[in-house]
C-alpha cells in the first residue's frame, strides 16, 4: 500500500508558479521550475536561490537529560566537536552527524543545533522524525530527555548563494547584529517565541525566525526556520527582496546535483542500512585528532571498531555531462571488467568542467578565460576494493558505459566556509 | 509542469504513445520529441542519436535524451532508414526544449512503409490519451 502523499504549506505556490512536482520522502515537491533545473544550480553559485526544505523533520530533545541521551545516540561527540581543536557545542552551534542502530547501520543523518545546555533541535530527512524520535526514546531510559517530533510542525526554507545574507538582510531588524559572528554551523534567534532566545533575530514584521549558517548545497547561505503559520509569508517576503538581487526559486534537482558536485550524502541512498565505514565523511564521526579511535562511546561505535564489510564508498568525477541511471542499478567495472560494486548517486553538476586535468567551476578565480562548461557527472560508488583519486573506473547501466575518475573532491571554490563578511558588504 | 491544456500538440503531427512526434517533410519522415515529454524532462542537457544509414525498425530505440532527471530513451515511431539527424543538438540540446517541434527535432527517417505515419494518433486523440494517464 501506498504511504499517503503529503503537501507542504507552499504546494500550491510551488504549482502555481509551474513547478514540475514529485513525490520525495512521500511529501509533493517541486523538482524545478519553469526557469529550469540547470539555471537553478548555476544561481547558487552566482547569486542565489531559496528552497522549500520544509518536508525535512524537527525534533527537539529537552531536559537535563537532553546532552547525555544525544552523546548516547549521536555519532558527534557534544564535548568535543567544535573546530579544527574539538571545542565543546556550546548554545548557538550546531553540528552535522548520524544516527546509527548496533549494528553500526546508518538511521538517518541529522544536525544537531544547541539552543540551551538542556534544549537541542535535531534536523532530520523527510519522513524521518517519527523514526529517529522513537530511537531517541528507546534509548532515554531514566534521563530527563523529552523527546518531541515536530514534524510538519516548524516551516523550514533555505536561502543558498553569495547573495543569500545581502537578501536575508532586508528582512531582519538589526542585520549588522544579526549577522555579526555567525560563522559556519552557527545560528541565532529561534523560533519559539517563549524562549529568550527567539529576541535575537526578527523579521521586519515582528516575526521571530531560526538563522542557520548551513545547508545543503556547499555553497555560503543559510537555513531559516520559523512557526508554520508565518513559514508561507517567510518565502513571498525573500521572493520579493531576493529577487531584484537575482534570486530565485529552486527544486530539488538542482539540490540534488549541488549536493553532490559539494561531496554531500543524501540519506538512504549514499548512506544508509550498511555499515557506515570506509566513507568520504569521516567527520560525522568523534574521530580523535590522529584519527585513531573515537572520543566517545555511541550507539553503533563498537560495530564500527569491530567490524568491517569489505565495502567502500568513493565520490567520482566524470569526463563530460553524461549521467548512468543509479536507479537501475548501474554497477561500477574495474579496468580488468571485473564487477566491483555499484553507483550510488549520478548526477551532473552543470558548473563544473575540466580543463588541462583540472575541474574548475564557472565561479573559480582563475578559471580559463572563456570557460563555459557544460557540466560533469559525478556523485558516489559503492565498491568491494580499495580505490585511489585518480583511478579511473566505468559505470555501466544498461543503456551506457561512461569513464569516471575516483577523486576526493569534486566542486572546486565553494563558498559555505568563507567567512561571512565576505558576502554583505556592498 | 504545463496543464495539459496548456500544451503545444499541433495538428500537422503524429504523435505515439512513447511521446514522439513524426512529420513529412519532402520524402522523409521527421522525428523528436513533444511538448509534453519535453516538459516532463526539463532540461535537455544531451541528446544521443544515431548515424545516417542505420536502419531500425517500428519501437527499437533509436537514441537516448539526456536532462537533468534522466536519461531516456528515444523509439522510433515508424521503422525505415536514418537520412539525416539534427546536428545542431549536440551543442545546443535545450533546442528540444525550447523549440520541439521545429529546431529541436531529431531524426529524418526513410520509412520501410509511409503509411505508418497515418496511423499515429491525432493530437485529439493524443491529447484524450494523456488525459487518462
Amino acid at each position: 500500500m501506498s504511504k499517503p502523499v503529503k503537501k507542504t504549506r507552499l504546494h500550491d505556490w510551488h504549482v502555481n508558479r509551474g513547478a514540475n512536482m514529485a513525490i520525495f520522502g512521500s511529501y509533493d515537491m517541486p523538482l524545478w521550475y519553469p526557469s529550469g533545473a540547470k539555471e537553478e544550480h548555476l544561481v547558487v553559485l552566482t547569486h542565489a536561490g531559496i528552497f522549500d526544505t520544509s518536508h525535512m523533520s524537527v525534533i527537539t530533545v529537552k531536559g537535563s537529560g537532553a546532552r547525555d541521551l544525544l552523546q548516547v545516540c549521536f555519532s558527534k561527540n557534544l564535548a568535543a566537536c567544535v573546530g579544527k581543536d574539538q571545542k565543546p557545542l556550546t548554545p548557538g552551534r550546531s553540528v552535522y552527524g548520524v544516527f546509527l542502530n548496533e549494528a553500526g547501520e546508518v538511521i538517518d543523518d541529522a544536525i544537531v543545533f544547541e539552543a540551551y545546555d538542556s534544549l537541542f533541535m535535531v534536523v532530520v530527512n523527510a519522513g524521518m522524525g517519527g523514526v529517529v524520535s522513537a530511537h531517541l526514546q528507546g534509548y532515554a531510559g531514566g534521563r530527563k530527555a523529552a523527546v518531541v517530533d515536530l514534524t510538519d510542525q516548524v516551516g523550514k526554507l533555505d536561502v543558498q548563494g553569495p547573495q543569500a545574507a545581502r537578501i536575508i538582510s532586508r528582512i531582519v531588524k538589526r542585520p549588522e547584529e544579526v549577522f555579526a559572528q555567525l560563522p559556519y554551523f552557527s545560528f541565532k534567534g529561534h523560533f519559539n517565541t517563549a524562549l529568550p532566545i527567539s529576541g535575537k533575530v526578527i523579521l521586519t514584521d515582528g516575526t521571530p525566525i531560526l538563522l542557520s549558517r548551513t545547508g545543503y548545497t556547499g555553497e555560503f547561505g543559510f537555513e531559516l526556520f520559523v512557526a508554520p503559520d508565518k513559514f508561507v509569508d517567510l518565502w513571498q517576503m525573500l521572493i520579493d527582496v531576493g529577487q531584484p538581487l537575482g534570486m530565485i526559486p529552486c527544486g530539488l534537482a538542482a539540490r540534488d546535483s549541488l549536493r553532490a558536485g559539494a561531496v554531500l550524502p543524501l540519506s538512504h541512498q549514499d548512506i544508509g542500512a550498511w555499515l557506515f565505514k570506509n566513507h568520504p565523511w569521516p567527520f560525522a564521526l568523534p574521530c580523535e585528532i590522529d584519527g585513531r579511535g573515537f572520543t566517545k562511546d555511541f550507539v553503533g561505535a563498537v560495530a564500527l571498531q569491530r567490524s568491517d564489510s569489505g565495502q567502500y564508498t568513493f565520490p567520482f568525477a566524470g569526463f563530460d555531462l553524461r549521467k548512468v541511471s543509479a536507479a537501475e542499478p548501474a554497477v561500477v567495472v574495474d579496468d580488468t571488467e571485473r564487477d566491483i560494486g555499484r553507483v550510488l548517486t549520478c548526477a551532473t553538476d552543470m558548473a563544473i568542467g575540466r580543463h588541462d586535468h583540472r575541474i574548475f567551476s564557472i565561479v573559480s578565480p582563475d578559471k580559463p578565460v572563456d570557460f563555459t562548461p557544460r557540466g560533469l557527472s559525478c556523485g558516489f560508488v559503492k565498491v568491494t576494493k580499495p580505490l585511489k583519486p585518480g583511478q579511473i573506473v566505468r559505470l555501466k547501466d544498461k543503456r551506457r558505459t561512461i569513464k569516471v575518475e575516483i577523486v576526493d573532491d569534486i566542486r572546486p571554490d565553494r563558498t559555505a566556509r568563507k567567512p561571512l563578511a565576505k558576502f554583505i558588504g556592498k | 509542469m504545463k496543464e495539459i491544456n496548456q500544451l503545444n500538440l499541433p495538428e500537422n503531427v503524429g504523435f505515439t504513445e512513447d511521446h514522439e512526434w513524426s512529420r513529412k517533410e519532402g520524402s522523409a519522415i521527421r522525428v523528436g520529441i513533444d511538448d509534453y515529454a519535453q516538459d516532463q524532462l526539463g532540461d535537455v542537457v544531451f541528446v544521443e542519436l544515431p548515424q545516417v544509414g542505420d536502419t531500425f525498425a517500428k519501437g527499437d530505440a533509436f537514441g537516448s535524451v539526456e536532462s537533468v532527471k534522466a536519461v531516456s530513451e528515444l523509439f522510433m515511431p515508424l521503422g525505415g532508414e536514418i537520412s539525416a539527424i539534427n546536428k545542431n543538438l549536440e551543442e545546443s540540446p535545450e533546442l528540444v526544449n525550447t523549440s520541439p517541434y521545429d529546431e529541436g527535432w531529431m531524426i529524418d527517417v526513410k520509412p520501410d512503409d509511409p503509411g505508418e505515419l497515418d496511423a499515429m494518433m491525432t493530437n485529439d486523440a493524443y491529447l484524450e490519451m494523456l488525459k487518462g494517464l
